[in-house]
């Protein structure tokens, strides 16, 4: 590459760069600053990791984050056994070449609800399961054994399309005399799939699997239309997305505590950076990409 | 995509921060409001910080024009923002030395929390201040008496009930708690309607509209809600103790799937004439009387007959001057025209089921309104138990109370053990019970 190259480079990024510092970059290292220090007296003071060290030294403060950690992994771990698996279930059917020209129809149909709003899902879904107005007798919503699963199943069914759409380009992309040799060596749909297919869209599928852990420990939006800020039954349904809002927007019963809600930020934060890092960093690159 | 970063969130307010911190400030002296560029020179223009989006119309239809039509120096102007962002705005915009002239003014510990930040001007001694009794007073004042901002309104808790319903099945308007049972019993008996329209899905209401509605009467309005403040009691207490007993009786009453049924559900489960009898809060009477229903309402029944009756007045909102503003002079000027029955009862009447706090009392147009407002007469008022100071720590009296109550309803936890729960989190940060 020559001077005018980098010279075009730099201008085709900076302004992309700029923006990304100024929304992104900046704002998570001003609020990592934030949990820093002490504001509630109205003057700023520097308090070191207090913050933290009260987050998780309070009883109840401690037992909420603690209970909206592991709410989230249960969030998390149905989305991992449901959702991607459903996707690449429906990528496959839908690259198998059985549905013929539907396919098309298909792909719309499972992707339509991706783009819904969140609301109206959340409402749709709210009737239906109304033990009142819809067709379930039993209070999903309204038992903390079953609130949880319910959500996140809603959350599946909603957005099952992403996967599908992300497997399903990637199995478009295996070559096609590859299969041929496979069916020409003798190897049925079931094993070509295993043992060709998947080897080779298997970057793909990790990738989807680790951006379904960003998604879901940033998870917010849904619970938050159905349960609102604080979310019950006995914050059964409480995420991290949703204390973090309590913590710093604070909820009718619960003064708003910019500081805290900032150190909740910051934990969340690091709990995707170390596990996306841990991915990246251990797995990611074992996974064998094949030159085709 | 799939979620919202938490860190969007604190973008926002970060963006907030920054863009208070550059902007001059937010009270212009001299702006020419669009309409009037001739007068522009002459009039002051104040703002009116509010978390009311849904009242812009009002304010700039038929409020504001009254006001301006008495005070042609002043142009007063709306700005709202969302509810939920709300406390955290108004915190950064004032901490960066802008924000609005007036500021309305959040009940108990979150004001008291922004007295503390020097965000108002005091109003001690203004005759202002005379409209008032002491207890509407109070939710706005700091720990040493002083007035900081000036009650608006108020919300009242009840009981709506279906007059069909009950002509239908002979009953009367209950006026004990023997009586009340005794009514919503019968209402079961019978089998076609559901007595109480009740979920438990929003737990805020449970408190809202249930407990610091019924419960008063056991603890005595403010001599129980003052004693736990003080720490001269305890909610272990037998009065507090039989307040949740009262309310844990509801449970036989409520519709089927009750756990999972949310505050609309609610009320259309009343509006579609399938239940009896609702327990909510003055704000919902536009939403109850909807459908041309037969509505009438009663106050929480009294623990035996001829006993004292006690009715929640929740203070909902006040209005303070920013100390950060330039035109306080006009800013009370504002303040003491609100203070006026001309504002309060065009104010009340434009927003049915918000009540006026004023000693001289206002007449309701709207006829459930006016029952509303005459719960009040003879009656000792008390705001709801839990909000003042006892939810200023970690955990929140207030979001415990919602808890332990949705535990009563759903999973059968005594009034005994929730009461317990209740004093063991208080204890556990508040000086007073320890």
């Amino acid at each position: 590459m020559n001077r005018a190259h980098y010279r075009y480079f730099l201008a085709f990024t900076l302004p992309a760069l700029a923006v990304y510092v100024v929304f992104a970059a900046l704002p998570l290292v001003n609020s990592i600053w934030y949990s820093l220090y002490d504001t509630d007296s109205g003057v700023a003071r520097f308090v070191g990791l207090e913050n933290y060290v009260y987050l998780f030294t309070n009883p109840t403060t401690s037992e909420r984050f603690w209970n909206a950690l592991t709410n989230n992994l249960e969030f998390f771990a149905i989305h991992l056994l449901v959702e991607v698996p459903l996707g690449l279930l429906l990528a496959a059917l839908l690259t198998s070449g059985r549905l013929r020209r539907s396919t098309g129809l298909y792909r719309t149909l499972l992707f339509i609800p991706t783009t819904l709003s969140v609301v109206i899902v959340g409402f749709v879904w709210r009737l239906i399961i109304n033990p009142l107005w819809g067709l379930v007798d039993f209070p999903l919503l309204g038992d903390e054994r079953t609130a949880l699963p319910t959500i996140s199943l809603m959350s599946v069914w909603q957005y099952v399309g992403i996967p599908m759409i992300f497997l399903y380009a990637a199995l478009l992309a295996v070559p096609n005399d590859v299969l041929e040799a496979a069916r020409v060596e003798g190897s049925g749909a079931w094993s070509t799939f295993w043992r060709v297919k998947f080897p080779l869209i298997a970057p793909q599928f990790g990738l989807i699997a680790i951006l379904t852990y960003i998604w879901t420990f940033n998870g917010f939006d849904l619970v938050f239309a159905l349960n609102g800020s604080a979310p019950g039954p006995n914050y059964s349904t409480d995420i991290l997305g949703t204390l973090f809002y309590r913590t710093f927007f604070g909820s009718s019963g619960q003064l708003s505590d910019l500081d805290l809600g900032a150190t909740v930020a910051s934990v969340i934060f690091l709990i995707i950076l170390v596990v996306t890092a841990a991915y990246f960093g251990l797995l990611h690159r074992r996974l064998r990409s094949y030159e085709l | 995509m799939h979620a919202i970063r938490a860190s969007v969130a604190l973008v926002a307010a970060a963006a907030a921060v920054l863009t208070s911190a550059c902007a001059p400030s937010a009270t212009p002296v001299t702006t020419g409001g669009g309409s009037a560029p001739a007068a522009a020179g002459e009039k002051t223009v104040l703002t009116l910080g509010s978390w009311r989006t849904e009242d812009l119309a009002m304010w700039e239809d038929e409020i504001l024009p009254a006001f301006e039509k008495s005070h042609p120096n002043i142009d007063v102007k709306f700005a709202a923002t969302n509810t939920n962002e709300y406390n955290a705005a108004i915190q950064s915009q004032v901490d960066g030395g802008t924000g609005p002239d007036l500021i309305t003014c959040r009940p108990y510990d979150v004001n008291r929390s922004w007295i503390k930040k020097g965000y108002f001007e005091k109003l001690d001694g203004k005759p202002m201040l005379d409209s008032f009794e002491p207890l509407a007073l109070d939710p706005w004042s700091d720990d040493a008496g002083s007035r900081y901002c000036l009650p608006t309104a108020a919300v009242l808790a009840g009981f709506y009930y279906n007059k069909d319903i009950f002509a239908e099945l002979g009953l009367q308007v209950p006026t004990t708690q023997e009586e009340f049972l005794a009514v919503l019993k019968k209402i079961k008996d019978n089998g076609k309607y559901t007595p109480l329209a009740v979920g438990s899905s929003e737990s805020w209401q449970l408190a809202y509209n249930g407990l610091y509605s019924i419960g008063p009467v056991y603890w005595k309005g403010e001599e129980g809600r003052q004693g736990l403040i003080k720490g001269t009691k305890k909610v272990t207490d037998p009065d507090f103790q039989k307040a949740f007993e009262a309310f844990a009786a509801w449970k036989p009453y409520l519709p089927k799937g009750f756990e999972s049924l949310k505050y609309p559900d609610m009320t259309q489960l009343f509006t579609l004439g399938k239940a009896a009898i609702l327990p909510d809060g003055s704000w919902n009477i536009n939403q109850v009387a909807v459908d041309g229903l037969n509505v009438g309402v009663f106050g929480p029944p009294t623990d035996v007959a001829g006993g004292e009756r006690y009715l929640q007045e929740m203070p909902d909102m006040a209005i303070g001057v920013s100390a950060a503003s330039k035109n306080k002079a006009a800013a009370e000027e504002f303040l003491a025209w609100t203070a006026t029955p001309e504002f309060l009862e065009l104010y009340v009447n434009k927003l049915p089921g918000f009540f006026s706090m004023a000693k001289q009392p206002v007449t309701y147009t709207n006829a459930l309104a006016q029952s509303f407002a005459d719960l009040k007469n003879g009656a000792k008022l008390t705001p709801r138990l839990g909000l003042d100071r006892l939810s200023a720590g970690t955990p929140p009296f207030d979001d415990e109370v919602w808890r332990v109550l949705q535990l009563m309803l759903n999973e059968d936890l005594s009034a005994q053990k929730a009461t317990e729960e209740l004093q063991k989190g208080l204890a556990s940060w508040y000086t007073p019970q320890q």
